[in-house]
């Protein structure tokens, strides 16, 4: 039962993270700033404990699991959005194209003007 | 022989009462699906969670126990989304030396290109007339399920179809990614692996560790990344323009 008190933490940092969400009046899910409150706590404490370690990885190795049951719900709403799914598939396929091209260029851009810099730095 | 066919839609009446049908069905067709994609050796437009999906949609609607009764019952399950959207923050604070390390080009990219990872999609639908609803659905195209899930709700937008979404999504970006990194001559698995992740959340990671364990390690980072910030700024930014 290592990841019992692992499991613990996660369930009171979410509940945590609703907590803010709602008192703080934030548009962010609780699940969210709870993630965010366990990193920090981590980078806090600089180390993690196996039980925690074990039950994270035990919940995100099912997380398809956990999804499949709204994916679902897609089959059953088709008609909530007819006439709209040309905008849909469009707005998918050309904004993905777009934005996975946008990505590689200012990633790959940045990173050689690094390059670049840390060689001039090399040579004086 | 009344009797009997009163014993077993009493039976139905019983297992629908409460929610291990569909936990049992959903169990059961993800391992179906599992198998399946493996079978068919791991193709890359037809993830699992497709799959197991298109499986589910033909029993619930096949048998008659119909979406909202399957619904309710998978609620058990996905109630769990909650603490494993917490523990997607054990991996991100695992990487922390992966963004120390190449921090600079992170820290310029990820906010235009996560921004524009929304911006376009939502640009073009609202070009082409989509109903807010549709908009406030496609805005989190680009998110992790879990967390994309919440920000729909933050949004009021269909969290079903902003599903269909991330999955079409992340299927387009795996190939679209391969594609556009051989035509800009990118052969950097890190940046390769940070774009993965950025645009292709999970479904973009997967196919990012198949490429190499340093694309996989920089594609999780990108997921994680984007979904913070996302999370963080959409649901700001639609609260301003609304």
């Amino acid at each position: 039962m290592v990841w019992l008190w692992g499991f613990f933490v996660l369930v009171v940092f979410f509940l945590l993270g609703e907590a803010v969400r709602v008192v703080a009046g934030l548009p962010i899910s609780g699940g969210v700033i709870g993630m965010v409150l366990v990193t920090l706590k981590l980078m806090i404490r600089g180390n993690i404990t196996d039980s925690l370690a074990a039950a994270s990885q035990g919940l995100i190795s099912v997380l398809v699991l956990l999804i499949t049951p709204g994916v679902v719900g897609v089959f059953f709403v088709a008609d909530q959005f007819s006439g709209q799914w040309l905008a849909v598939a469009v707005a998918l396929v050309v904004g993905t194209l777009l934005s996975v091209l946008t990505t590689l260029w200012l990633m790959s851009s940045v990173a050689k003007a690094d390059d670049k810099e840390a060689g001039h730095d090399g040579t004086q | 022989m009344t009797e009997l066919s009163d014993r077993l839609s009493r039976l139905m009446e019983v297992w629908l009462s409460g929610p291990m049908l569909s936990i049992g069905l959903t169990l059961a067709a993800f391992i179906a699906a599992q198998w399946l994609f493996t079978k068919c050796r791991r193709p890359l437009w037809m993830p699992p969670v497709l799959i197991a999906a298109v499986i589910l949609a033909v029993v619930v609607w096949v048998s008659g126990i119909g979406f909202s009764q399957y619904q309710q019952g998978a609620r058990w399950l996905t109630v769990l989304l909650g603490p494993a959207t917490v523990a997607l923050g054990v991996p991100l604070y695992q990487q922390m030396h992966h963004i120390r390390a190449l921090w600079r080009p992170i820290l310029f990219t990820l906010p235009v290109a996560a921004t524009l990872a929304a911006g376009y999609a939502l640009g073009i639908a609202w070009l082409m007339g989509a109903s807010p609803l549709v908009l406030a659905s496609l805005a989190s195209k680009s998110v992790t399920a879990p967390i994309a899930m919440g920000i729909t709700e933050q949004l009021g937008g269909s969290v079903s179809l902003t599903l269909g979404g991330l999955l079409i999504t992340g299927v387009l970006a795996s190939l679209f990614v391969d594609w556009c990194a051989k035509w800009l001559n990118i052969k950097d698995d890190r940046i390769i692996g940070f774009a993965l992740g950025l645009n292709g959340h999970a479904i973009g990671t997967a196919r990012a560790f198949e490429i190499s364990p340093m694309a996989g390690a920089f594609s999780s980072l990108g997921m994680g990344l984007t979904g913070v910030f996302t999370a963080l700024f959409l649901p700001l930014a639609f609260m301003l323009i609304a």
